[in-house]
This record gives C-alpha cells, structure tokens and sequence, in this order.
C-alpha cells in the first residue's frame, strides 16, 4: 500500500529525511516518533505528495509520488494537518465539509449523503461558525473533513496537540473505529501514551534516520533506541523496565496493577478497571 | 523566495554599518535606478546589488531575489511591449498589436529598474535587525515609537504571513483541491478563498502581539529607551558619499 525507496529529502542544504525504506500494509496502524527535528513531518509530507522525494520513490497504492499531483492523490490519501486553522475556510461547519468533498465528487447526491453521514457521525450543527468552535471542535472539523472523503490511507501530523485529555480520546477513538473498517493510519506523535495505546506498529526517526521500525511494545522495550531518539516512554514503562524480570510485559497501569495483584493479593485481580476512555 | 526578508546573521562590512546608513544606501540606490535612463547604467546597478549581497554572504539569496523579481516583472514587460505604440513597428500582431523600438525599450527599461529599485531594499532588510532599524528610526529620524514599531513590524510580518499562506496552500491540496494545476486564472481563483483563512490567522498573531507588546510596556517607550547607541563612524560617512556619488553618477547618464 505505501511503499518507501531509499528515500531522501533535502530542505534547501539541509538533509532532512536521509535513506528511508519501509513498506506499510493495508489496514496497518503505524506511529511515527522521534524528537523535534527528526524529519517525522517531512516524512509525512512525502506520503501524500505534498513533498517530492529527492532521491528514491515514495509509491501509494502504486502511484509514484513523483508522477502524480498531490490533488489526485488526495483521493486515495486523507491528511489531518496539526494545525485546523490552515484547512478551514468555509463560513459553516457543513460548507466546510461540502468543499473538501466537491474537490473530489462531482454527484452532488453523493456529496449530501456523506455530508449528511458525516455530520450524523460526529454530531455537528452544521449551520455553526467553524472559527467559533473550540480548538478541539476545530481539529474534529478539520478530522470530519478529512474523513467524509473516505481516504483508503488517512496520514495525522500530531493530530492530538494542543488538545485536552477528553477532546484528544474523542479524536483518537474515531480514528482507531476508521483503522478497524481497514482504513490505513499513519500517525506522527510526540504522546508516547497515544502511540502506545493505538498504535502497533512504530517507526523510530533520529537526524533523519529510520534507526527502528517494529512492534509498538517491542520498540517502547528498546531503551538503547529510544535514548537515541530522545524519547522516553510512559513512566508506568520506565517503571516496569526498571522494575526488569516478571514485568516484561507491563506497559500499561491496568497491566501493572494487574501483575502486582496477581503476586499480592490475586484474588482482586478480577476488579481492576481498565484505564483509557 | 523562502524567507527572503529574514534577517540573515552575519559580521560582514556592511553587518557592521549603521542601520540609517544602511538604509539611505538602499534608498540612494533605488533612486539612481529611477533616475538613470540608461540600460547599461541600471545593468550596472543590478550587479552592484550582487556584488553588495555576495559581499554580506547572502549571493544566493540575492540571486533568488533577482529570479523572484524577474518572474514578476514578466507580466509588466509583456504589457508594456504590446501597449506602447510609439516608435517603429518592429513586429505585427494580431488583434491590431504591434511591438515597436520605443516600447521594447521602455519594457526593458521598467523591467530593469523594478528590479534595481527593489533589490537594495529588500538586501538591506536581509542583513539588519528590525529592533536597530525601528531604533535608529526613532533615535536619528525621531520617528515616534509607534510608527516606527508598526513600519519595522509590518516588515517582520511579511515573511510569517508568507509560510502561513505557503502552509494553508499545502492544506488545501491536500485535500484535493487543484492548487497544484498549471493554469494560472484557475490558480488564483483557487487562492482567493484561502484569504478567509490567512486573514483570520493574520488577526489572531497580531492581536496576540498587540497583547505581548502592550504587557511589556510598549505604551512607555520613547526614544530614551534605546540602551543601544548608533554612531555614524568613518565607514558610514565613506558608503553615503559613494551612495550619493552614484545617485549623482545616475542624472549624467
């Protein structure tokens, strides 16, 4: 489905995304991590096209990047920009979503009904003012956009930033209900909690390099890695890495409470609450 | 175009010029280009806008700039060769067109002298902080504070507000819309919409900068505030009278 080449990106004398190669399948849920710097944005700009590689390919769903426009390629592939604001420009919340889906359909019928469905899905008044809603409003606006096209690949750049913990739960569960009907998520986040939570597949960047790419619990094990990167993982994770034999596989705070009933007191372990919303 | 109007550290000659002096060159030299009517002479100036770039370490910059220019000046040149009927008909077109020797000349000639006129200001932006010039401004001008604030800030501005468009462009084709087709009247039919969000982002920065400028006491600020000095030396004396040498240079050719 996605498909990277040795792939490199110069910004002006600047490398930025240096040699990369990896493949993504169908109905994969990948996470991008790294510090500031990294190239992690820029990598995610070259998946939709809005980038062109240097040197390699970038291949979506067999289009090369390079030979195809960004605006057809926004068929096939949704991106959800960090900030709404720069998406947003339409005076109501359903004009908003009317626009993004008139780029790509000409049956008008067609674009009501997904209008329509999408609106019904996230629960909009669809004569609001977009520049009225909240931030967090905004970004599910700008997700509801996004997603009314029905992109088979849907790319987020730090889609949870700025975000509170119930707007950013609301965000996130929506797209793992999106990755469960197949469509493919790519997501670059700096929530090492979030990657955890929905992510199972991580690709690691530092200085433009791909240095890790695995499962998302194998990668968060490899402090060595994550040093490089200058990433640290969820302290319940630092707890249970320090913490070594018989919490290996601890990473959560249902897990450790879990693993602490079960050699203290085993027979509560049944009334343990699972933590995320 | 990139980030032509940031200011591009350095301690080159004319790093280290005053600000004033910095700005009078550029303006003397913008001068000479409307002045002058000879071609070689504004060629000159152009090249001495190079050589001025690549001397302050920003050659590359300055040939982007010239580039930049050059593509705007297309449609000017191109309006000014049809429209100018005066001269000999050099060439008949259709639609009772012709271009003549008056108005290729004049084209060329505005073409050249945008680009002359432009460049040194847009260099000496590059290469001074916009804290000195509003400094200078209101110390040796005695521009009030406000003024001086607004001009130096509406200059800063520019650059931001060009990467917000560049990224609302970007989030626009990303979802489809044809920013990326080579139709120029659909590219700017496309563009205008996308004012809506730049202007509301626009509102936001310079409201959130009102509000910081206002917090730090902007409104006590005078000329007495400056802590910096700005002495005109022996360097700044030599570049003004060679400016105005050549401001002078561009009414005899």
């Amino acid at each position: 489905m996605i498909d990277l080449k040795n792939v490199c990106f110069t910004y002006q004398k600047e490398s930025t995304v240096k040699d990369i190669s990896f493949h993504i399948g169908k109905g994969e849920f990948v996470a991008i991590i790294g510090s500031n710097g990294a190239g992690k944005t820029t990598l995610s700009k070259l998946l939709n096209g809005i980038l062109k590689p240097c040197s390699g390919t970038v291949s979506i769903m067999g289009m090369d990047t390079k030979k195809t426009k960004t605006s057809i390629l926004a068929r096939h592939i949704g991106f959800l920009f960090q900030n709404p604001d720069r998406q947003i420009c339409k005076n109501t919340v359903a004009d908003e979503i009317r626009f993004g889906l008139e780029q790509i359909l000409k049956d008008k019928s067609l674009i009501q009904q997904r209008l329509d469905n999408v609106i019904a899905y996230f629960g909009f008044d669809p004569a609001a003012n977009p520049f009225r809603l909240s931030r967090g409003e905004r970004q599910k606006l700008a997700l509801a956009s996004v997603i009314a096209a029905e992109p088979e690949v849907l790319v987020l750049d730090e889609p949870t930033t700025g975000l509170d913990y119930s707007e950013c739960m609301q965000i996130m569960n929506i797209i793992r209900q999106l990755n469960e009907k197949g469509i493919t998520v790519v997501m670059v986040c700096h929530d090492m909690e979030v990657v955890l939570d929905f992510a199972r597949r991580v690709l690691v960047l530092s200085e433009g390099r791909l240095i890790a790419d695995g499962e998302t619990r194998e990668i968060f094990r490899q402090e060595e890695v994550l040093r490089r990167a200058s990433i640290l993982p969820p302290q319940i994770t630092q707890l249970a890495l320090r913490l070594g034999e018989g919490f290996e596989q601890v990473f959560t705070v249902e897990e450790m409470a879990r693993n602490l009933l079960a050699r203290t007191r085993p027979q509560y372990i049944g009334t343990v609450r699972r933590e995320t919303a | 175009m990139k980030g032509f109007l940031e200011y591009a550290p350095g301690n080159s000659f004319f790093h280290r010029l005053n600000p004033l002096t910095k700005l009078l060159l550029s303006l003397l030299i913008s001068i000479a280009a409307f002045i002058s009517d000879s071609l070689l002479f504004i060629v000159a100036l152009v090249a001495l806008n190079l050589v001025l770039a690549a001397s302050s370490g920003i050659f590359i910059r300055g040939v982007m700039l010239l580039k930049g220019l050059a593509k705007f000046s297309m449609l000017i040149f191109i309006l000014q060769l049809l429209l100018v009927r005066r001269g000999n008909v050099l060439v008949l077109l259709p639609l009772n067109l012709a271009i003549t020797d008056a108005g290729l000349f004049s084209a060329v000639l505005i073409v050249l002298r945008l680009i002359a006129g432009t460049m040194p200001l847009a260099l000496m932006l590059s290469i001074t902080q916009m804290n000195d010039l509003s400094n200078v401004l209101v110390m040796k001008c005695k521009v009030p504070y406000k003024y001086a604030f607004a001009f130096t800030t509406a200059i800063r501005f520019i650059p931001i507000f060009a990467d917000e468009m560049a990224g609302i462009i970007e989030a626009q084709t990303s979802r489809g819309v044809e920013m990326d087709t080579r139709n120029i009247f659909k590219k700017v039919g496309l563009i205008l919409p996308l004012c809506v969000p730049l202007l509301i982002t626009s509102v936001k920065k310079i409201e959130d900068s009102a509000i910081s400028a206002e917090i730090r006491g902007f409104h006590l600020r005078s000329a007495k505030s400056c802590y910096k000095r700005y002495p005109l030396k022996l360097d700044d004396l030599l570049v003004l009278v060679t400016a105005a040498l050549l401001a002078g240079l561009a009414f005899l050719v």
